[in-house]
């Protein structure tokens, strides 16, 4: 076939086709092949794409989060709320001081009731668990024991009440004083709640004239114009409205001026406590009540350079939400939007299910590896695999129905009381849904660290016994240092697996949002707290779509898979810098 | 002094003793865990086995027997008194009760009876509309992350030369596996509920449980693919074959049970987890079973119960007492038990085939 781009060989013999043709389709220039290596490779781009999708999402949500929480926080200052709270914060530091003082009298009272009450205490439990035992068994005892062990009890109550009597008529003089501590900061109070009226006052206003601006914008879209009209904005002019706020100050400075008087007037005679040896603690708190007043000037500082009008800045609204330590929705006065807390209550339940956890799996798997038969080894390790295979969910309702209640149960045994914390009596606490995070973090601890001392190389180990070592010298000094890196990348995903474990942490950890009592020492494990991943599972589906709280929980949602990529980060990076090299 | 059995027998030494007691203290950590495990499971099974077993009924028609428990819907549990006798009873049966002997209390000129009665939420029926919710959740989101997932690994091992796209690949997949499942639901339900419009759908639950199974099939598949011999592909290669027939011909039919086991892994997470699922496709309460709907399209856009998200209601909702009790433990039960059978499944297979395959 002639064409003029084929040159005609000078010959002219018509060449022979091909004995195999391939066929060449292409489509947007790719061959077939070519086409499914972009259809494969495209798949694989998923897993990327899946990645940017979450975190575009995630910070859709929850990027406009810091916007309102600014105009929450321009709100709680222009209404006034701020002010108030300075206050308030004043109140709440004398509430403390008479806490303590309540504190030293139930030490007095405990103390006292020790000294003089042990055998009054051992015949009423005495008296008790006779009556309890012919009650019980109602066949067995004669009616005539069980009235003699009834008059018993009621006489050992009597001599129970007698004495707390006398107790409580020694430390009259002490209660009076109380009293008077305690009434002295009732005028501030008073002023407190006087203002906090006015203050939420100003503040409803203001956001039912905001409600009535987007509706009125609402209106105007769809075109009704008429409806828009009739809908009257009255704008708040903050400055004028906390005027009636700020206007207190001199009455305020009164009013602290005889609150002060009134303090160092009671604690200018201490009372003298029953028990001598707590006399040093009512002097600690004399000490305590003057620092306490020369806080005030710095309080009337403050308020009276205290300017509505200041704005508030970006860096104040992450910071309420990055350091803020209080979470505090659906409140009359200022919702609050502090990761603290939860932060801290995934940690502390983290830490304890990794004290578990750690040395539970990281032993059994060099158990398992090193120590144990072939036959056991082929036993065992399908074993704590499955364990895995557990969902959280049913441990969450293990831990409810059964763990909570038989932790409960162990820590009020009296010889187990040494150990801090015990007894106790909520029964999800940290400790509960750490016990249980333990058990889902041990699988994987295990097969990870397995794997890592499984892939020490034999050589090592024949040396190390060439060269005399024990078994247990080779595994001590050899193959764990050699598997260390592998072993804490394995703790390190334990840790994410924990961290980002949902459904047991919300029900059993208690849920109580409050930093822990971490002034308790180890008996912070078993306060109830309440976690990120708890949080947004427990409130996501009661919030209004695009509300500050929504995008809150977003935000927290973000915090966590930071928090998640950066422990994979890590994990990987610790195993790609110590790998030992083979040699 | 005694003499050891034979010359060679090694002196309990003091340093053989402490290794020795090492020794028993990694076992005893061992068994520790195995005991943790085991106490769940059989407390678990215990319990929970007498309220499904307990609930066969024999019937009038083919095949004579049923299981209430695993075919009806949950109804609220009412428990009252009655002529002395203290009866518990489902809504529909409680309803029925009630106006028969107000009628025949009636007819026979008495007043009426009053029914004192506490009431439980879904603490009676069965839990059927929520097995049915979640096989239907499994089956979706294993069909999307298989397909996504055995694609991603036939690029990654056959295709893929070292390069940064495929490194970036393989950072992504690593990350992904770490990402919290709740985080998943709420990327799920900022993407598909919320901007995709879905509302809480079978098909938002479907991508994200399988968005968040995709790094397990994916590592799971390549592993299975890596394990058939290189031979295999340069003998197909060397015969004219080209990469996909090689492929389709001499790789996947050998990697594929691997793949489908390994798998199997993938099924059991998402079966169990609840956490993407609470705000993307799971209804506390359904009335209608899925395939109930007016339009095939309904089908897809509709929520559905779950046996996980169920048990996250009944231990979380309602009080603990011994009425509640058996739906909680009865639900705990089946879910534990489909679970722990899928697992159990890949497992055995796994090990199974590790042994088959010799090349």
């Amino acid at each position: 076939m002639p064409s003029d781009v084929q040159p005609v060989s000078p010959d002219a013999v018509p060449a022979k086709p091909f004995a195999v043709r391939k066929a060449r389709t292409r489509f947007f220039g790719l061959t077939f092949d070519e086409c499914i290596r972009v259809f494969f490779g495209g798949n694989a781009f998923v897993a990327v794409i899946v990645l940017a999708l979450i975190t575009f999402f995630l910070f859709r949500e929850g990027s406009a989060f810091f916007g309102q929480n600014r105009e929450s926080l321009r709100v709680y200052r222009q209404a006034g709320l701020e002010y108030i709270d300075i206050i308030r914060q004043q109140e709440a530091d004398h509430t403390a001081l008479t806490r303590y003082l309540f504190a030293i009298r139930m030490k007095v009272v405990a103390t006292l009731r020790e000294e003089r009450g042990a055998v009054i205490q051992a015949d009423l439990e005495a008296a008790k668990n006779a009556v309890q035992q012919l009650a019980g068994a109602e066949g067995g005892a004669t009616s005539t024991t069980l009235v003699s062990a009834r008059a018993r009890l009621a006489e050992a109550q009597k001599a129970d009440a007698a004495l707390g009597a006398s107790i409580n008529g020694e430390l009259a003089v002490f209660d009076t004083f109380a009293e008077r501590y305690s009434d002295t900061v009732l005028p501030v109070r008073g002023l407190v709640s006087d203002l906090g009226e006015i203050a939420t006052g100003i503040k409803s206003r203001y956001i039912e004239n905001e409600d009535y601006k987007v509706a009125r914008s609402q209106f105007i879209q769809a075109g009704k114009q008429g409806e828009a009209d009739a809908i009257q904005l009255r704008e708040i002019d903050f400055k004028t409205e906390v005027a009636a706020i700020t206007g207190i100050l001199p009455a305020y400075q009164q009013i602290n001026g005889e609150f002060t008087a009134a303090l160092q007037e009671t604690v200018r005679e201490l009372p003298v406590l029953p028990v001598a040896s707590l006399q040093p603690r009512l002097d600690r708190f004399k000490v305590l009540t003057q620092d306490y007043v020369a806080m005030f000037p710095g309080i009337e500082a403050r308020l009276k350079a205290w300017d509505p009008l200041t704005p508030v800045t970006w860096s104040k609204s992450f910071s309420s939400f990055i350091f803020g330590r209080e979470w505090l929705t659906a409140s009359f006065w200022q919702d609050w939007y502090g990761v603290v807390p939860l932060f801290v209550g995934s940690l502390v339940i983290s830490l304890i299910a990794l004290i578990i956890a750690v040395p539970l799996g990281v032993c059994a798997a060099i158990y398992i590896n090193q120590v144990a038969g072939p036959r056991e080894q082929k036993l065992v390790k399908p074993a704590i695999e499955f364990i895995s295979a557990i969902p959280s969910v049913v441990l969450g309702f293990f831990g409810i129905a059964v763990l909570g209640q038989t932790l409960r149960a162990l820590s009020q045994f009296e010889s187990l009381s040494w150990i801090p914390g015990f007894p106790y009596s909520e029964r999800l606490n940290a400790l509960t849904a750490g016990v249980l995070l333990a058990l889902i973090a041990v699988p994987t601890i295990f097969t990870l660290a397995e794997d890592a001392i499984n892939n020490v190389p034999r050589a090592f180990k024949e040396a190390s016994f060439a060269l005399g070592a024990s078994r247990l010298q080779t595994i001590v000094r050899i193959v764990v240092p050699a598997a260390l890196s592998g072993i804490v990348s394995a703790v390190l995903l334990g840790l994410g697996r924990v961290m980002g474990e949902t459904m047991v942490v919300l029900l059993c950890a208690g849920n109580r949002i409050a930093i822990p009592d971490f002034t308790a020492g180890l008996a912070v494990a078993v306060q109830p707290v309440h976690t990120m991943t708890g949080i947004i599972a427990q409130e996501m589906g009661e919030v209004a779509r695009g509300g500050i709280h929504y995008r809150a929980l977003f935000v927290v949602g973000l915090v966590l898979f930071f928090i998640a990529l950066l422990l994979n980060y890590l994990a990987q990076k610790i195993v790609r810098k110590y790998r030992i090299s083979v040699g | 002094m005694s003499t050891p059995a034979h010359p060679f027998a090694s002196r309990p030494t003091a340093g053989r003793k402490f290794e020795n007691a090492t020794f028993w203290f990694f076992r005893v950590a061992t068994y520790i865990i195995l005991l943790a495990g085991l106490a769940v499971f059989g407390d678990i099974i215990l319990k929970g086995s007498s309220t499904v077993f307990g609930a066969f009924k024999s019937t009038e028609h083919f095949p004579y027997v049923t299981n209430t428990f695993l075919s009806e819907a949950p109804e609220t549990l009412y428990v009252f008194e009655d002529g002395g006798v203290k009866r518990e009873m489902g809504d529909t049966e409680y309803r029925a009760y009630r106006e028969s002997r107000i009628a025949s209390a009636l007819a026979a000129g008495e007043p009426a009876p009053q029914f004192k009665s506490e009431s439980y939420v879904y603490s009676a029926g069965g839990i059927w509309p929520c097995i049915v919710g979640t096989v239907l959740l499994v089956v979706g989101s294993m069909a999307i992350a298989l397909t996504l997932g055995v694609a991603s690994a036939i690029f990654l091992s056959e295709y893929a030369k070292d390069g940064a796209f495929v490194r970036f690949v393989r950072l992504a997949i690593l990350n992904l596996a770490g990402v919290p499942s709740i985080v998943f639901g709420l990327f799920g339900f900022g993407m598909f509920v919320i901007f995709f419009d879905w509302n809480v759908s079978l098909l938002a639950g479907w991508f994200t449980l399988a968005f968040m199974v995709l790094p397990v099939v994916i590592t799971a598949s390549e592993e299975a693919l890596k394990a058939v011999p290189q031979g295999f592909r340069e003998g197909s290669l060397a015969l004219g074959a080209t990469k996909w027939q090689t492929i389709r011909s001499n790789v996947l039919p050998y990697a594929l049970p691997g793949i489908l086991t390994s798998s199997i892994l993938g099924i059991a997470r998402v079966a169990g987890e609840t956490a993407p699922i609470m705000f993307t496709a799971a209804y506390v309460v359904r009335d209608k079973l899925p395939w109930d709907v007016e339009k095939v399209s309904d089908f897809f856009f509709q929520g559905v119960m779950a046996l996980p998200y169920h048990i996250y209601v009944v231990s979380s909702k309602i009080p603990q007492n011994e009425y509640t009790s058996r739906v909680q433990y009865g639900t705990a039960f089946v879910f534990l038990g489909i679970v722990a059978l899928i697992a159990l499944a890949s497992i055995l297979l796994r090990n199974n085939l590790r042994g088959r395959y010799k090349w």
